[in-house]
């Protein structure tokens, strides 16, 4: 008997498009932007778009201009900025994320020794935080890989200008191996030096990004989850509403029959979801869902699960569809902003990651962590994937006894 | 279809005895009794809030009384779940999925009233020749005519060959010609031998289809018996006669229309009554509403009908 409601279930789901898109297709697109933004703004891949102005423009200032337009993470805009307040209002507006103006009144790049004003200056908005740490870093870069000469020249003046004063053949030599620098850089040929050499750089875990990916797929997962579920299991209303529910309780199934067959839907739907998530994963970011299938599986069922049961309470709970919507609207928004669905756990403060476990989103979200991104075996996320199916099954059980008492007074 | 009745002259399909039943401090049932045999259409009528949903509730098990026995099919509705199988419910609503087609949705409430998976087929072809659907199998519910969509909700609580049905209000919003093609359905039912318990406000259909109707007011029964012998028994050979007064009554000329025959309809202006079936019975009302210095607006006359039994005797008109 429970099949059949399955059934109607699954034929609404499939004739109804909007629907259908809102339950698989939307959960997709909105992984893949969710996805490209956690890569972007946590791993290496964010880009700055910088507006320069160059009041100089000499032969200096454009290698540096023209490393700084190579870098990875700069956009160094085309339309160059007009005057210093036209490279601010252009940062404040947010035209660009931040400025750069080479000073024709300060010291030159080529003899900048600290005793005049700088040669650089930077156009920062406080908003945009991260952007100054960030430029500073690539033009650091920049100085010493493109204007390896003008670096060197500057140690060397700054040497004699505190400890020795060079002879004529030193300086010739000197004025030669700079010269010599110069263009080797300008051939391409790696030259000078950086502080960058003073690093070397190791991963606890390989392929952050990827993890990233695989992080933005459970929490997408899981918030869609919770609202598609909650849409499956408000329909109870909606039966309420039509009389359906009426002619299913004068029968021998009673509610049960609805209760069971609509939780069978909502899991089996809530589990098609989560593999579409996890398949867009897999085939566009590389996430391993194949090496990983089992344990994955098993997750995901738990986690549908406790969806599912928690869609069924609220919808029981509830008197009408408005009131199962709105509080759902609420519930699931607050559960997936502290649990982690919306801002990456490791970015929220102690105090919100600590309340974060008191939600169902943060146990899916470290049991899809601990298998796609530490790497461990299924019993080492066995606490998550018990309370997520103990959610599941108390959840259903407790709406089977509120939908009974609703439905018969006792 | 074959219904799983009991057969005529046994215990009655369903049996309520007794019910009371308060609701949010309101006494909502005041000792009713009723039953319905096989073969048999009873008509429960009443004006909204009389009780008729509630009783429903009770007779399929779904409200429990405070005081009474409720019996379907010889057992307890609310506790003995497989007695449920001999009901089947079409409530007032198209209580069909719209986005389903009428044989899906067949299917589905077939397999949800517990019609075997292999039984299923046949039934619903049977369903829908003797409904006159087969045409519309394939169609979506939401396509279909209202007249069919309220066929169909009947249909659907019939596959599982119940002994009784309960129906609420199955006619409302449909024309006439589909509202006589659902009289059809029903009066097929009944001559298969299944028991028919239906609420309804339109008093012609009840006297068309009723054996027995029960008229529920405030809780209580305050009529039952079948059509003809309830007009019978309030009419005799008379005829109806309505009258409305130009004017509202004065207290002593209220006593008057009273003790003349009259009953007084709600708002006072209006009374019936009986009339003796010669030409000159209208006169000699007239003749009586000048003696009491009253004069008439309109005076009616006709066949009398469940309307005026149930004017009569309650003073009150059957609101929609």
């Amino acid at each position: 008997m429970s099949l059949a409601i399955f059934r109607a279930m699954l034929l609404g789901l499939l004739r109804d498009r909007g629907a259908l898109l809102m339950s698989f297709f939307l959960p997709a697109v909105f992984f893949v932007i969710m996805a490209e933004i956690f890569t972007a703004t946590t791993g290496e891949r964010l880009n700055l778009n910088l507006v320069v102005l160059d009041e100089v423009e000499s032969e200096t200032t454009t290698r540096l201009l023209d490393a700084l337009i190579e870098s990875d993470v700069l956009t160094v805009l085309p339309e160059r900025g007009a005057s210093r307040e036209d490279v601010r209002a252009r940062v404040r507006s947010g035209g660009a994320d931040i400025g750069l103006v080479i000073r024709a009144d300060a010291e030159p790049l080529e003899s900048a020794g600290g005793f005049g004003a700088a040669p650089l200056l930077v156009v920062v908005d406080p908003a945009r935080g991260v952007a100054e740490p960030m430029l500073t870093g690539q033009i650091r870069r920049a100085y010493f890989s493109a204007l390896p000469d003008v670096a060197m020249g500057n140690v060397v003046a700054e040497l004699e200008n505190q400890f020795l004063t060079l002879d004529e053949i030193q300086r010739e030599e000197v004025d030669a191996g700079l010269i010599e620098m110069r263009e080797d850089a300008a051939a391409g040929r790696e030259v000078g030096w950086s502080f960058e050499d003073l690093l070397a750089r190791e991963s606890v875990i390989s392929g952050e990004a990827l993890n990233l990916v695989a992080y933005s797929a459970g929490a997408v997962a899981f918030m869609f989850l919770l609202f598609a579920s909650v849409h499956g299991a408000v329909s109870l209303l909606e039966e309420e509403e039509t009389g359906i529910l009426d002619r299913v309780l004068a029968g021998p199934g009673g509610m049960g029959v609805l209760v069971n067959g609509k939780f069978l839907y909502v899991v089996g739907q809530g589990l098609v979801q989560v593999t579409v998530i996890f398949a867009v994963a897999w085939l566009i970011y590389g996430v391993d869902l194949p090496g990983r299938l089992g344990p994955w599986a098993v997750v995901s069922l738990a986690a549908s699960l406790a969806c599912a049961g928690l869609a069924m309470l609220l919808a029981t709970a509830c008197r009408t569809r408005r009131q199962a919507q709105t509080v759902a609207n609420t519930v699931i928004l607050v559960l997936s902003a502290l649990g982690g669905s919306m801002v990456p756990r490791f970015l929220m403060p102690e105090l919100l990651k600590d309340l974060g476990w008191l939600t169902p989103n943060t146990w899916a979200l470290e049991a899809y962590s601990g298998i796609f991104w530490r790497g461990e075996a299924l019993r080492e996320v066995m606490l998550p994937v018990a309370l997520l199916t103990a959610t599941g099954i108390v959840g259903w059980l407790a709406a089977r006894t509120l939908a009974h008492r609703k439905a018969y007074g006792d | 279809m074959n219904p799983a009745t009991a057969a005529p002259g046994t215990a009655p399909l369903l049996d309520l005895t007794g019910i009371r039943k308060t609701l949010a401090g309101r006494l909502v049932l005041d000792d009713v009794s009723l039953s319905v045999n096989a073969g048999e259409t009873v008509v429960l009528l009443g004006p909204n809030g009389a009780g008729k949903t509630t009783l429903l509730g009770t007779a399929c098990g779904r409200i429990a009384p405070d005081d009474g026995r409720a019996s379907l099919a010889g057992g307890d509705p609310r506790r003995n779940v497989s007695v449920r199988q001999t009901l089947g419910f079409v409530p007032q609503q198209i209580a069909l999925y719209p986005y389903l087609s009428v044989r899906e949705n067949l299917e589905v409430f077939g397999r949800m009233m517990g019609v075997a998976r292999d039984a299923l087929n046949a039934r619903i072809e049977e369903a829908l020749a003797w409904s006159g659907l087969e045409d519309r199998a394939r169609d979506r519910v939401d396509v279909l005519s209202g007249g069919m969509q309220r066929r169909l909700n009947i249909v659907a609580s019939v596959l599982h060959q119940p002994g009784l049905i309960m129906l609420d209000e199955p006619t409302v919003g449909v024309d006439v010609n589909a509202r006589e093609r659902i009289h059809e359905l029903l009066r097929r039912l009944r001559a298969d031998g299944l028991g028919i318990l239906l609420t309804t406000h339109d008093l012609g259909q009840a006297t068309t289809l009723a054996d027995r109707v029960v008229f529920l007011l405030d809780g209580r029964v305050r009529l039952e018996g079948s059509p003809g012998a309830l007009i019978r028994d309030v009419y005799g050979d008379s005829r109806e006669i309505t009258i409305t007064l130009s004017t509202m009554p004065t207290r002593d000329q209220h006593l008057r229309l009273t003790e003349s025959g009259l009953a007084p309809v709600h708002d006072g202006r209006t009374w019936t009554g009986s009339v003796d079936r010669d030409f000159d019975g209208v006169a000699r009302w007239n003749q009586k509403l000048t003696d009491m210095a009253l004069t008439a607006a309109e005076i009616r006359v006709r066949e009398p009908s469940l309307e005026g039994v149930f004017l009569r005797l309650t003073g009150e008109v059957l609101s929609l």
